[in-house]
């Protein structure tokens, strides 16, 4: 358990893209380390980051997801030919799309390349999540909506 | 539709506690489209395929949800093995990670694991309501190969696919084959005359009637993917199209010549490597004293890079003249000898054993070549004695890099390659040198890298042997495109009516897979499907949603985001 | 010789058509192995270690692209598992070659591990339970993970057993040979780091922190011990400076008398690394020449000095001995300005004695043919070409009948 978070602060939520290389073996070394995390992240795997569309991290922030972390392999070493490069621009020009909406791109957490080995993947996560702590929570007010039977 | 069936790994108990597997099965029964959920201890074992193929065939459903651990583990061959028993369709099975991504991990937050187990299978049963196969396209492989250059690399390539049996196309700028190795009077190490070494590999061109060869001929146009390039030719007969399956760029290096250094051009005697190689042909290089200057415009601002063949090229020549003549004096003023290797230090080693003076210079302290009409002699500071010597001289020989073959700009255009900041061709990864990013086009020799021909001939080789996994087949599968065993995750689709032309996915595809086309008056986008690697970039420049990856669309996704803190926000 | 294209699908052809024996699974033999079963051969893959992958995965990063040397080993090693036309014998060697009047044997000598990795399935009891710590994961970068019992530390004691969900262990495993009937054999086993003993002024062995090349890279690997941290092996934290020998062992008659080619490189390459983890150690490489040819060498040498600081000494240590108040002593000449010193060194990375992992020298006799760095010194590049190059020599030599298969 993160000593940080005791029992009456909910961990934020973190919903995570991570490409099915360098990240995916990150989390995957993470998982046989047996490093501690809080449950409160969810994975999904894509072949490339690249593959993350701007419109799938502004609704996972819709869906209830405190903070979204999008995470490939890095630059220099994406086996898809560059292709993250691509993607850390249009990641970073969306945290600018942001902060412009209030959302801040201090939720948006960017890792190419530094979530890949032994205990890298637990770290990168642990700093994001103390990085969210602080800030409320976006399900809170969207709760009402996530509520709905339409909505699921 | 029939339904999922979902099974459960305890793993031998890997899994619970942390994770609730009684009531996680459950929670998932419960759910719509779930046909049946199976609790097992193990889904990995040789004897369990036959049980879980049981199961699904008796529950009724048509889908399979793996609950489990890493996809890297052994359950990730089960996978591939399930969609088999799914008619292939490999959309039809999901792994959902909940030993190394979840019980693993969260083993002091047995309810908080639980909760993010249950939303992790539900994002999976609503990711595969969604998610479908690309179509697949299924090319007839054209059973015969383009060779762009008839130098060492380009002879070895045809010559030993056509050895493999099939016909080559030899396209060769120059009137004949032999590449630099012609203009040598002889190549290392192995000593071999230039003309000898050529020898075997020319006769092949002329005797073998699988290679075809095209001379004073370029490559015009390239269209088309692995298993069918359509090629224009252009030579002053005309133009000649064919379809070929591969294609082997080998189209070598150039030569530079150092205008303006060591005053080259302005006095007598002074030579490139090159014009050296054509006096040794002629039985004209011999000279009472000789000094070879290393790394001309090569390791320098301008050329930043070590050309391989020239330190072993001096040596040579070094030894030549001194075999020639042992009363003439050889130096050789460099800043390393690169012979890396076994062979070529034993060279080294030869040369110094011979009798060829070898003296180190700082790049900041280059020598100085003085002389009135002719060279007269080379001023240089030795850099490990500490002392400027000055070494007469009848000759002085500048040892100059290759660059890049001023051909391969053009090439990298029509094939929609990458060259890199010299001009050579960027193959696609490390332990792949001799593939490029596009599948069916090869690299190989100094159009790569400059190397010598020793070298080229075995990337040749290998090239061809890269070139044979394609023309050995009658047909490949745009969803075997890949290197990974279970073939590529699926190609990108462009959903017809809503495609507005605006050219973003061509511009970012890696590949080159997409194209503009036009259709019923308007330009519209369309994804080529052996060519396309499925990175999904596309997927994220496109405006309106147009292009998606079957195996990973936007609904797909947004079922998979909606539904992910379900659970978690429930708790 | 009649051109007959073998236009349906390969393998068919390659019905009744004898086996290729590859030595080797490294990046040689991988590529070897892929490029013959694509062109429908049978291959037998050799490999004297419990897992695939060669030196290469025992590397952190690649030059020059800095790329993880793990990620494109890994696409290649598992499209191999997943073709069914190789067979690979993992803790086995060949103990004889012989070309005979039938066609060639090979003989393979197989330990088949304690733990059977098709039933393992990581769940670590069996580390647990062994009082003797012989049973630890089979490494980092291998997938499917699967955990492994040292010989040579466990006594048999059969706790392990008991515990394993899957009867994967069986500690009464015994040596298994057969032989195999060949078309030819390709020996690309690679490297080995020769013994440093017959040089005793290089230290090793005196100190701790004196290591060869590929002790440090495992030292400073990201995925190892230290999580890619720089710290000194004897204790007290990070080093103020580290000193790579060049040639310690190659060049050098009473060793390995010719140049191992990869050294330079990949001191430049752990140097870099080492200067983007900490920018506070010094690092100086000692070299006799700065062989950088190849794609990129020479600009990425450029970077390492010009950017990130490393700096370049031309001479061989004569002495590297451990001084009595801590670090290390290493007395050189630097013969581009004829001084002669003795620095103190926190740490000494020994690079150059890398010899042939088979037999005395390179190459290799009839029936087989040699490639990568088993043939010649080469680097991960040249070991792929010279894979498919050699895969492609032996396929036309069948069909020319200059092999007999």
């Amino acid at each position: 358990m993160n000593s940080q978070m005791t029992d009456k602060t909910p961990s934020p939520r973190v919903l995570v893209f991570a490409c099915r290389w360098c990240a995916l073996v990150g989390a995957d070394a993470a998982g046989r380390g047996k490093a501690e995390l809080p449950a409160s992240f969810r994975l999904i795997p894509v072949e490339c980051a690249s593959m993350v569309e701007p419109d799938s991290v502004l609704r996972a922030f819709a869906s209830g997801a405190d903070g979204v972390a999008v995470m490939g392999c890095h630059l220099g070493g994406c086996r898809f030919n560059d292709a993250n490069h691509v993607a850390v621009k249009r990641m970073e020009a969306l945290g600018d799309l942001l902060d412009t909406v209030g959302i801040g791109r201090r939720r948006l957490l960017l890792s190419f390349g530094t979530a890949h080995e032994g205990r890298q993947f637990a770290e990168v996560l642990e700093a994001f999540f103390r990085e969210l702590a602080p800030l409320s929570s976006l399900a809170a007010w969207q709760k009402p909506l996530l509520n709905q039977p339409s909505f699921r | 539709m029939p339904g999922v069936i979902a099974f459960l790994c305890r793993c031998c108990g890997e899994i619970e506690p942390t994770v609730d597997l009684p009531a996680l099965r459950e929670r998932i029964g419960r759910e719509e489209g779930v046909a049946a959920v199976e609790l097992r201890d193990t889904l990995c074992l040789p004897e369990d395929r036959a049980a879980i193929l049981k199961a699904f065939e008796e529950s009724g459903a048509d889908r399979i949800l793996l609950a489990a651990c890493s996809p890297y583990g052994k359950v990730g061959n089960v996978v591939a093995k399930l969609s088999a028993a799914c008619g292939n369709d490999r959309s039809r099975v999901r792994l959902i990670d909940i030993r190394e991504g979840c019980a693993w991990i969260h083993r002091g937050d047995p309810a908080g694991a639980t909760a993010k187990a249950c939303d992790l299978m539900r994002m999976g049963l609503g990711f595969m309501r969604h998610g479908k196969q690309s179509a697949d396209a299924v090319v007839s492989v054209r059973p015969e190969c383009l060779v762009v250059g008839a130098g060492s690399a380009g002879l070895a390539a045809a010559g030993s696919i056509a050895r493999a049996g099939y016909p080559v196309h030899l396209v060769e700028r120059g009137a004949a084959g032999g590449g630099m190795v012609k203009l040598l009077s002889h190549v290392y190490p192995t000593d071999a005359g230039a003309e000898e070494r050529l020898a075997p590999y020319l006769e092949a061109i002329a005797e073998n009637p699988l290679i075809t060869f095209h001379g004073k001929t370029r490559v015009a146009a390239a269209t088309g993917y692995a298993g069918d390039f359509k090629i224009r030719l252009a030579s002053e007969k005309g133009e000649k199209n064919l379809r070929v399956g591969t294609v082997i760029l080998a189209t070598g290096a150039g030569v530079w010549l150092p205008r303006g250094l060591y005053r080259y051009g302005e006095l007598k005697e002074i030579l490139t490597l090159m014009e050296l190689e054509r006096r040794q042909r002629e039985g004209k290089a011999a000279a009472k004293r000789t000094v070879f200057i290393q790394c001309v415009g090569a390791r320098c601002p301008e050329r930043p890079y070590c050309a391989t063949i020239c330190c072993p090229s001096s040596i040579k020549n070094a030894v030549l003249l001194r075999k020639a003549d042992p009363d003439a004096e050889v130096t050789i003023l460099h800043r390393d000898i690169m012979t890396p290797g076994h062979i070529l230090e034993r060279y080294y080693r030869s040369a110094l054993e011979a009798g060829v003076r070898f003296i180190r210079f700082a790049e900041a302290q280059p020598p100085v070549v003085l002389g009135e009409g002719r060279v007269g002699r080379v001023e240089v500071f030795d850099a490990i004695s500490g002392l400027t010597r000055e070494i007469e001289a009848d000759q002085v020989i500048l040892s100059t890099p290759l660059v890049a073959n001023a051909d391969n700009a053009k090439l990298a255009e029509l094939f929609h390659l990458p060259l890199d900041g010299y001009g050579f061709f960027r193959e696609d990864y490390p332990l792949h040198p001799l593939e490029t990013r596009q599948a069916g086009v090869f690299i190989c020799g100094s159009a790569r890298w400059p190397v010598a021909s020793g070298e080229a001939v075995t990337q040749g080789e290998g090239a061809a042997m890269k070139a044979l996994s394609i023309l050995g087949r009658k047909e490949i599968s745009a969803l075997s495109m890949s290197r990974l065993p279970e073939g590529k995750l699926g190609h990108a689709r462009i959903e017809d009516g809503s495609c507005s032309g605006c050219g973003n996915c061509v511009a970012v595809c890696p590949y080159g897979a997409c194209a503009l086309q036009p259709v019923g008056g308007v330009f519209v986008s369309r994804a080529n499907k052996m060519r396309c690697r499925a990175c999904g970039s596309c997927t994220s420049v496109c405006p309106n949603g147009t292009v998606q990856m079957p195996e990973h669309n936007a609904r797909a996704v947004g079922a998979m985001i909606r539904r992910a803190f379900a659970e978690g926000d429930a708790r | 010789m009649t051109p007959e294209t073998p236009l349906d699908n390969p393998r068919q052809t390659a019905v009744g058509a004898l086996p290729i024996l590859i030595e080797g699974g490294g990046a040689a033999g991988i590529s070897a192995s892929l490029d013959l079963a694509a062109a429908g051969r049978s291959v037998h893959l050799i490999e004297r270690t419990a897992v695939l992958g060669g030196q290469v995965l025992r590397l952190d990063k690649l030059y020059p692209t800095d790329h993880c040397a793990f990620c494109p080993l890994w696409t290649d090693i598992r499209r191999l598992q997943g073709e069914p036309g190789i067979t690979v014998h993992l803790s086995s060697v060949i103990a004889s070659l012989e070309a005979s009047a039938e066609g060639n044997l090979a003989t393979i000598v197989t330990k088949p591990p304690f733990i059977a990795p098709e039933r393992c399935i990581s769940c670590g009891r069996c580390a647990e339970a062994c009082p003797l710590g012989a049973a630890r994961p089979l490494g980092e970068h291998i997938y499917p993970p699967s955990f492994r019992i040292d010989e040579k530390i466990c006594d048999r004691c059969g706790r392990c057993v008991g515990v394993c969900p899957t009867a994967a262990i069986d500690l009464a495993r015994q040596e298994e040979r057969k032989t195999l009937k060949i078309a030819k054999a390709i020996r690309a086993a690679g490297f080995v780091e020769a013994d440093l003993k017959p040089l005793p002024e290089f230290g090793y062995g005196l100190h701790p922190d004196i290591m060869t090349s590929l002790e440090f890279e495992a030292w400073t690997a990201e995925a190892g011990q230290n999580g890619g941290r720089i710290v000194r092996k004897s204790g007290g934290g990070s080093p103020a400076n580290i000193a790579f020998i060049q040639c310690s062992g190659a060049r050098d008659k009473r060793l390995l008398p010719w140049c191992s080619a990869v050294c330079c490189m990949h001191a430049l390459k752990q140097s870099s690394w080492v200067k983007r983890r900490d920018a506070g150690i010094d690092c100086w490489i000692f070299y006799t020449d700065l062989r950088t040819v190849g794609r990129d060498y020479y600009a990425y040498s450029q970077r390492a000095v010009d950017e990130a600081g490393v700096r370049l000494v031309r001479g061989r240590p004569g002495l590297i001995y451990p001084l009595p108040g801590g670090g290390i002593a290493v007395k050189y000449e630097d013969t581009l300005t004829q001084k002669r010193e003795i620095r103190r060194f926190d740490m000494v990375v020994l690079n150059g004695n890398l010899r042939p992992s088979v037999g005395d020298g390179y190459g290799a006799e009839p029936p087989a043919d040699a490639c990568g760095f088993a043939a010649e010194p080469a680097d991960v590049a040249q070991s792929a070409c010279q894979g498919s190059s050699t895969a492609m020599k032996v396929l036309i030599g069948e069909r020319e009948g200059s092999c007999r298969a």
